[in-house]
């Protein structure tokens, strides 16, 4: 099944209806796997016409240790919001551990990102993802992400 | 680690408060204690104790003192 709730595979049209993730704040391209409430394998082509790249820098054009980190979260973020319940929901940072750069990326790069939830319960994920570029580690973290929608359940009676 | 120290760690884990203040603590009382917060120390709670709390208990989880009668029904005793 490909672009639909729970499906197994999607495009940029797919992403862009299960996450609310837009351009220029959107940076995967593809997900070509898929397990809906486990796993997402992610792509992310970057190539100098990104718009950090003349400024990130000039002489030097890298990729920045943010837009990696939201690359890595965007892709995590599709191994929940691929579940039908959820599709097109929104989300919010709870935390980010260990995120850990040891390449840089550069324009010509395609990122590949390996996302894994490790829990899923009352609207909360945490999990890993890891990037890499052919084949070679260069990003990876610990997430934690919250669905708004579920967490209003469980706030504490005041 | 007693039951007492174990969930005193939780709150200090959770909320970055000393180890002293978590007996004062209540929901919004301090502002690391919000919404997003109050999740984290439920689901860092249950792992600790491996326990599932119910729906009801986590909302009326409302302070330090009445999260240890909670935790009761599972339990979790905090006996000296």
């Amino acid at each position: 099944m490909h672009n639909e709730p729970g499906g197994s595979s999607f495009d940029i049209k797919g992403i862009l209806k299960a996450q609310c993730n837009r351009s220029p704040m959107l940076f995967i391209d593809r997900v070509c796997e898929c397990v809906p409430g486990q796993s997402a394998r992610s792509e992310k082509n970057f190539t100098y016409n990104e718009w950090f790249f003349p400024t990130h820098y000039e002489d030097d054009p890298n990729v920045p240790g943010f837009v990696l980190v939201e690359s890595l979260t965007q892709s995590f973020l599709m191994a929940f919001l691929s579940l039908p319940e959820h599709f097109g929901s929104r989300t919010s940072f709870l935390n980010i551990k260990d995120a850990t750069f040891r390449r840089r990326v550069v324009p010509g790069d395609r990122l590949v990102i390996d996302s894994q939830i490790a829990s899923f319960k009352r609207g909360i994920a945490r999990g890993t993802s890891i990037g890499r570029v052919d084949g070679e580690l260069a990003v990876s973290a610990e997430v934690t992400i919250g669905l708004p929608k579920i967490l209003e359940q469980y706030k504490p009676k005041t | 680690m007693s039951n007492l120290d174990t969930y005193t760690s939780a709150f200090v884990d959770a909320f970055r408060v000393d180890a002293n203040q978590v007996a004062a603590l209540a929901y919004q009382s301090i502002e690391q204690w919000d919404s997003l917060g109050h999740m984290q120390l439920m689901s860092d709670l249950e792992e600790r104790f491996d326990i599932e709390m119910d729906i009801d208990d986590i909302t009326d989880f409302s302070s330090f003192s009445k999260g240890k009668e909670i935790l009761g029904k599972y339990g979790v005793t905090f006996d000296a």
